[in-house]
Order: C-alpha cells, then structure tokens, then sequence
C-alpha cells in the first residue's frame, strides 16, 4: 500500500524497526527521534499517518498531537505507547487518534494496525475532497443550511423537510452533510442516515448539471421503457455512477411517475416528456446544454 | 425542490358568507360564456402541455386576431385535463363544443378558418369513431365521454383548477356549508356510512366506518391526512378544490383542527403548486381558518412530503414518513384511526375518497347509491392504458364490466392485436384473462379474481405480452420497493425474482412453478403491509390464468409473445412474406437479407431478437419460434 508515515520516537530502535517492517510494504517512511524537529517536518510534508511514542523529552506525544491537530487536522495518527492503564488510553483516545499500539509490539500488530490507519485516512480524504467544504462558496451553503436547520429544529418531524432543502441547496447528501444535519437537528447520525438511505429521493451522490429520470413502472415498461435506457447507457457512456464523464447527465430509473396513459415517461429536471422512444429521448437531450 | 411562490389571491376575495356564495353564484361570469359567440377551452393537462397547449393557445389567440375576430367575441382560456391523454392536444369550442384533437400547433390556423369563418367544424381534426370512420364533432358525443359517468371529474376539462370561484360556482362548497351550518359529526358520519363510500385507495375499507372509530375517540387532536399518491395527481391537477372541501368535510365530522395533503414526490413542481394556491385562496375566502362559517370550527391544511417511495402510500408507514423516519409500516391494530400520526387518532384517505364526500354531503347519500352496485356504490376513476385505441382518464359507475371498458370506452384493441388480459391495480396489481373480461369493476368481484383495484390503474395487455416477463416486472419493482421490514416480503419476492429470471433465460424446472406459486401465497399471507399482502398477486395470477406459458417457457424454451430474448427465435413465414423490404430496413443487426418481392431470411446467428422486424411487418408473416439453442444453460 502506498502511503507517507513519519515516525516519532525518542527510542531509535523504535523508528528503525518500524521502518523495516514498513517500507517493504510500499510506504514511504521517515523517522525522527526529535519531537520539535517532528513539527517542522509536518509542517512542510503532507503525511498520511504520524506514528508517535507518547513519553518524549522536550515536546510530548500529548503536546505533538494538539499541534497535528491544529496544522494539518487530516493527519492520522497513531500512538504508540507503554502505558495501557485504562485511563491512559482514555486519554489519549480523547486526543482524536485513529488507534494505538501498546509497547511491546509484533511486526504484524504493527502492520495491521498501520493498514487499518493509512485505508482510513484515505477514505477520508477522499471524501473530504468532495465534501462542500472546499467549495468557493462553501461559507454560505454551510450559512443556508444553518439556517435551514433553525428553521425546522423545533417542528417535530422535520427530518425530511431539512433533507429535502440541503439537497436542493448542495445537490446531494455526502456523509459530511449528514453529520452536520444530525449535529444541528441533535439527533443521532445514524437515524439521518437510516432516512437518507431508505427514500430514493436522496442521494448520497453527487449529480450531473442535468438529471435523467426514466420511469420503469409497470406502464412504462409495457412500452418499453427498457430500450430507452439501454440506449441512454450506450449513448451517453455513464460511468458506475450514472454520471457522464463531463458531469452533463446523470441519470436514475424511477417507479411509476403516475402519468401511465402516456407511458413511457422519461423526466429530464422537472420537465416531463412523455410516449417516447429511444430516438426522441435523444434528440429531446439536445435541447440540455 | 426549488422554493414554490403562490399569490395570495389573484381578485381580491374576502372572507364569505353563505349570502357571499349565492352572489358569486348568481354574479360569476361563467368563461365559457365570455365570449360572445364563442370560446375555446384549451385542455392544459400534463399530456396536452407536453403536446404543446401553450403554443396552441398563442396560435389561437394570434390567428383570432389576425382573422379579425376580437376576444370578446371569441375567447380562449386554458382548462385541467380532459382525460383524453392519448388524442392530445385537445380543445373544446364552447358552446356546442366541438372537440379537436391530435393536431399540431401548426393545424391551428385551418381549424380557425373552418370553424370561426366558413361556420363549419374543421372535419379533419374531430374525433373520428374507431370502426366506422365516422366523424364525431360533439364531445358529448363521443363514446369515451359520453359512455363515462363523470362525477368527481365533472368539472375536469371545463374549468380552470385554479379559480375557485369557477368552482363555487360549479355548486362547489354546498357541501362544506351543509356539513358546517346544518349537520351535526354524528350526522355527517352518518351520511358517509350510510353511502357505502369505500376508501378509493385500494383495500376498499369503508370511509364512514373509518370516520367513525375517530369521531369516537376521547382525543382532543386529532388529523385528517389525504394521501395524494400518484394517481391522485388527476385530481389534484384538475379539481384541487374538491380534495380541500373533502378534508373539511372529514375534519368537522371527527373533529380534527388540522389536515394535511401527503404528497409522495417533493419535486413535483406542478401538483405542489397547484395545492398551495387553491389551499390560499380556500383560506383567502374563510373556507379554511379559525371559525368556518361562524360556526367555531377551525380547520386548516398543510402539504407535507415524503421523498418517493412507493410503500409510503400504506397508511402506517405514510404517517411514519411524516413524523420525519424511515417508512416502515407498524402493525395494525391500533389502526390509525384510532391512533395515528403522533399516537393521534388519525383518518388517512386517498384523494379520490376525499373528493366524493362534498358530493354525498350536498347531494345526499341516495343520490350516490343512483350508481355503482349495493356493496360498491358510486363512480370510480381509472386510468386506462395499454394496447387499447383511446388511453386516459376515465370515471365509471362502479359494476361496469371490463369488456365495456374495453371495447366500449377505449375503442377496443390496436390494430393487430387481440385482448390477452387485463391488469389490474397498478405496480402490484395482477391480472385476469381474457375469459373473465366480463366481471364487473366492483370491489368484490376484482377480489374474487384473485386481484385488487388498487390505484385504479388498467393496463390492457395484447397477444404481445409475455406473462413470465410481466410477473417478472413486478418481482422486481416487489423487490425494489420492499422496506426490508418483513423477511417474507424482502427475501420472498428476490426469490421469486430469481427464479422467474431462470425461467425467461430458459433454466426453469417444472417444479419451480408451484414452488413459485406456493411462495406467492406465503408472501401474501405472511407479510405485514398492504405493499408485501399484495406484490405477489401478479405471481398468482399470472400462474393461475396463463399456467401454460409457464410450462412452454420451461420445456419448449419457447416465449410465443418473444418477449425473453433467449427463448425466441423470429422466423420469416416465406408463404406470407412479399419482400417488401420493411423488416430488413429497421432491422438494426442487418440479420434480414433477400431479394425485393422475394422472400426474406433472417439470419439467425447476428438476431439479437429485438423485435423491431416483428412489429413493422405490415403483413405479420413474421413468426416466433422456440430458441434453437440446444441446452441454454444446462446447471
């Protein structure tokens, strides 16, 4: 597995040990036994995992994980410690670390636990890319949906309606939206994300500029709705997504939009165009641009 | 779900009284009689406005103008649908009117000069019967109305849905005032039971009944929800009004001060606005609010939505839904009448429903039982699609059999094609053959078939259709929409599924049909909802009416209808076939080769049976054939 681990440890045994159990593995690894020095590196580095001994003179792995925290916040870390007394790890779990491992260690201990750390951090990462927070505009849609959320935070039920607006005003329902929802209607996040993920009207994709609909309802299907799709799928070339590689169109299959004397049915935004064939559906997504 | 902005009022309307709906009754100017010779009522429905009604109505006005016929003299106004979806667009010339239909924005120019300056209905656009050709000018007169018993829909097509005035003056909140100044619950419930009105939604449950166990109950809150599910759409597009005064109606009766319209899709733009405007302007004239009528009831409506899914229009999980979780239906009882949204009782009544109550209030529950039979009384709306000549909206009396419907109603079948079934009650409806076409639409006879009425949603299915391929259809919209509640339904129906897509890909075994029809009853009887209680019903059915598709799909490989590509094989019938050519030109594979006038071959190694050959054939000598394929797939 790729990756970039910088290893702390006031012990030099520990950090080469670590790096022979862990650059065969296809990391990149650095090492440094001082903890001030540790700082500047991170720093100047990106990192995926810091690994870090918490007993260390000058700067501590207390003191050098608030600092992580506070320059680079999508650092993992890892501790590795010889004080597993249940309050310690309390402690240090607090801290906002991915894991520890207690002193003395096996090489795979360490390399378990250091796989678990770099795949998480990188689906984090991943996500965090397409959270809202890096948007330009990202102040305000975060202020819309403040706002949005004291809107409905005292009408019971609301749940759906504040998901229904963040979607409208984001375009999707990324697990970062989910936690913010669920943070500011005090509700737990697992309870928003059981509603997110039972109405097929949410998304936790994100969508193209415009959005295909085909309704694949009994009707429809009596009229072929089938062939409509196959020819989308082959037309537009959409990835697993449903969404083309330009962002343009994404498309989803819909049950039954309730217009079945005019089946098939296809909806393009809030448009709906009905008794169409493979060929109209084509030549009416012209008219997207 | 962009932000929906209603005018308050489009006239400055005031609180009424009842003296105030006499005056407007007396004073409102119907638009039909604006102008003075004439006036053009432009069907604004979804299947006309994609049809282009808008372009047709600018035409209109642009070709009056320019004949030199001024508005006064004619008139053109937009008006909800027509239910004549499949001739769209439609307009009505009032006031004999004359019904054109299926013309282009284009035609707009000949039908002006016909009808406006030589005085003659333009003979070209008129409805023209089926089977003798003969043109039929009059909308009144054409079989699909005329054949119709309109009652909640006797309004559609002739007023504008918004104006709420046109709809006081169509005799609209009689019933509402009645029910407020003159009758007591007991007496409103009364009138409901005695009716014999039962829930339109589908199980058919009698609403009086339902109102009564809420009037009943000790509670001081207590909500009238109307569940406006996808077919209720008609309504709401056309008569928005008479779902408000129902609910009213319903409110006054079990004494509820609040009510909510449950609109399954948020996006729906169009239904949305419609319902927030007439909600506006009931409340605007003092339908709606604090003391209706001076009476010291207070009712109001609010739309709440769910996020689509198809198992929210069950009761118990649409009241979930609205309490903002996951719709997961709960067991009855308590049922929601008695306990409901918010542990309230709670009535729950689809749009249909709620838009017969004003009508049995104002008119008496005598006049309701005038139609239908004794244990299903009334009118019921159905949309009508399929293989027959004339889709749309329609509303009968209940007991009219489906060979009327059929044959009278929908002018009969498609060229070519031959009634094989009729499907019943949308999505997870069912079917019954050809053999029964003659059992009446009434609530006990479509259960004594082994189906249900549902939605109300007929779909006439032809000699085309592939029975294993439709149950198929439904396992997976069964499969798709299961909540994942009940094991039965969330494991029975993939199941099914799978075992259904073995037999269309020709690896069935004999045995699998009655292991399919034995997990189709257990599925229905051991589920907790309407949804799972009624997904494997096209299973049943389909193995009940059409058992010997099933077995020549197993042991012939052979799909006659050559809907499952692996078990078709699409031959040239050589006797029949005039080289005409047809075939080999659609035939996307270049698979059909031959000389012209010659007869054709297809080449079955590049077919991919799509059936394009198949249906372009003028002269059906193209026949389906069982897959030559030796072993499919023999594990």
């Amino acid at each position: 597995m790729e990756g970039n681990i910088l290893i702390v440890d006031d012990d030099d045994i520990v950090v080469k040990s670590c790096d022979s159990v862990l650059a065969p593995e296809g990391f990149t690894i650095t090492g440094t036994t001082d903890s001030s020095k540790a700082i500047e590196l991170i720093r100047d580095n990106d990192y995926d995992i810091v690994i870090t001994d918490l007993n260390m003179p000058g700067i501590d792995g207390f003191e050098l994980i608030r600092q992580i925290n506070a320059l680079k916040p999508s650092t993992g870390i890892v501790v590795i410690t010889g004080f597993t007394s249940q309050q310690n790890i309390k402690d240090i779990l607090q801290l906002g670390i991915i894991d520890y491992i207690s002193k003395p260690f096996s090489p795979h201990t360490l390399l378990e636990t250091i796989l678990k750390a770099t795949y998480l951090i990188k689906k984090i990462k991943a996500l965090s890319t397409a959270e809202p927070d890096t948007e330009p505009d990202a102040k305000k849609k975060t202020e819309a949906l403040n706002n949005i959320i004291d809107e409905y935070k005292s009408v019971p039920g609301s749940l759906l309606r504040v998901l229904e607006s963040a979607q409208d005003l984001i375009g999707y329902l990324p697990p970062s939206v989910q936690r913010f929802i669920a943070n500011g209607l005090r509700i737990p996040v697992s309870e928003v994300y059981s509603v997110v993920s039972f109405y097929p009207y949410f998304t936790m994709k994100a969508r193209g500029k415009h959005h295909i609909r085909v309704c694949v309802g009994n009707a429809c299907h009596a009229k072929k709705s089938g062939q409509i799709l196959t020819r989308l799928k082959r037309n537009l070339n959409f990835n697993e997504d449903n969404i083309t590689a330009d962002g343009k169109f994404s498309f989803e299959t819909v049950r039954c939009l309730g217009a079945c004397g005019f089946a098939p049915i296809v909806e393009i935004d809030y448009d709906t165009h009905g008794a169409v064939d493979p060929d109209k559906t084509l030549d009416i997504l012209k008219d997207y641009h | 779900m962009p932000a929906i902005k209603v005018r308050a009022t489009d006239r400055s309307i005031k609180k009424l009284t009842i003296e105030d709906l006499k005056i407007i009754r007396e004073k409102y100017k119907d638009p039909r009689t604006i102008g003075t010779k004439a006036s053009i009522l432009v069907c604004g429905g979804s299947a006309c406005a994609a049809r282009g009604s808008l372009k047709i109505q600018e035409n209109l006005s642009g070709e009056l103008e320019k004949k030199g016929i001024s508005s006064s003299e004619v008139s053109v106004y937009e008006t909800g649908c027509n239910g004549f979806c499949n001739q769209s667009p439609v307009i009505n010339v009032y006031p004999d009117m004359t019904l054109y239909q299926a013309f282009k924005p284009e035609d707009v120019p000949a039908i002006v000069d016909e009808h406006f300056i030589k005085g003659q209905p333009a003979d070209r656009f008129v409805y023209k019967d089926i089977k003798e050709k003969k043109s039929i000018p009059n909308r009144q007169d054409i079989p699909f109305f005329s054949l119709q018993t309109r009652r909640v829909l006797n309004k559609s097509g002739l007023i504008q849905p918004d104006d709420i005035e046109a709809y006081i003056f169509h005799n609209g909140y009689t019933g509402l005032v009645r029910a407020v100044t003159a009758m007591k619950p007991q007496e409103i419930v009364k009138e409901i039971k005695d009716s014999g009105l039962r829930g339109r939604g589908g199980g058919g449950f009698p609403t009086g009944l339902k109102w009564e166990i809420s009037m009943n109950r000790p509670d001081h809150t207590k909500y009238v929800i109307c569940n406006a599910g996808p077919i209720s759409r008609s309504i709401i597009e056309n008569d928005p009004h008479s779902i408000i005064e129902g609910m009213i109606i319903a409110g006054r009766a079990i004494g509820a001060a609040k009510g909510f319209i449950y609109v399954r899709e948020p996006d729906n733009l169009f239904i949305l606005r419609r319902l927030h405007t007439a909600i506006e302007r009931a409340r605007g004239c003092g339908f709606l609010g604090d003391n209706i009528f001076d009476s010291g009831f207070d009712f109001t409506i609010d739309v709440s939505f769910g996020a689509g899914t198809f198992i929210c229009g069950e009761e118990t999980a649409l009241i979930r839904s609205m309490e903002g979780k996951r719709g997961f239906p709960t067991p009855k009882p308590p049922y929601p009448a008695q306990s409901g949204l918010w542990g309230r009782p709670t009535i729950v009544d689809n749009a249909e429903t709620f838009a017969n109550v004003p009508l049995i209030i104002a008119n008496g529950q005598a006049w309701f039982r005038s139609v239908g039979t004794h244990s299903s009384p009334g009118t019921k709306i159905f949309t009508l699609g399929g293989a027959v000549n004339l889709n749309g909206l329609i509303e009968i009396p209940m007991g009219t059999t489906f060979r009327s419907i059929v044959y009278e109603i929908g002018g009969g079948l498609k060229k070519k094609s031959t009634l094989k079934a009729v499907h019943i009650g949308g999505p997870t409806g069912g079917v019954i053959p050809e053999s029964l076409i003659d059992t009446p639409a009434t609530y006990e006879d479509i259960t004594a078939a082994g189906v249900i009425v549902g939605s109300g949603n007929l779909i006439i299915m032809d000699n085309n259709t592939c029975m294993v391929n439709e149950a198929l259809g439904a396992m997976e919209f069964g499969h798709g929409e299961s909540c994942g509640k009940c094991v039965p339904c969330r494991i029975g129906t993939k199941v099914m599924y799978d075992k259904l897509l073995d037999i269309t890909e020709g690896r069935g075994k004999l045995e699998d049909i009655d292991m399919l029809a034995e997990l189709a009853f257990e599925v229905k009887r051991t589920t907790l909802c309407g949804l799972g209680q009624t997904s494997p019903i096209m299973v049943l059915t389909a193995i009940k009416y059409f058992r010997e598709e099933f077995e020549t799909h197993i042991k012939d490989h052979w799909c006659q209808a050559g809907k499952c590509r692996t078990l078709s094989t699409f031959v040239i019938e050589p006797k029949t076939c005039t080289g005409c050519g047809s075939c080999a030109r659609k035939c996307p594979q270049g698979a059909i080769s031959g000389e012209k006038k010659k007869p054709h071959l297809i080449d079955q190694a590049l077919c991919i049976q799509c059936r394009s050959c198949f249906e372009t054939c003028p002269f059906v000598s193209i026949r389906i054939e069982p897959s030559v394929a030796e072993e499919v797939d023999s594990w």
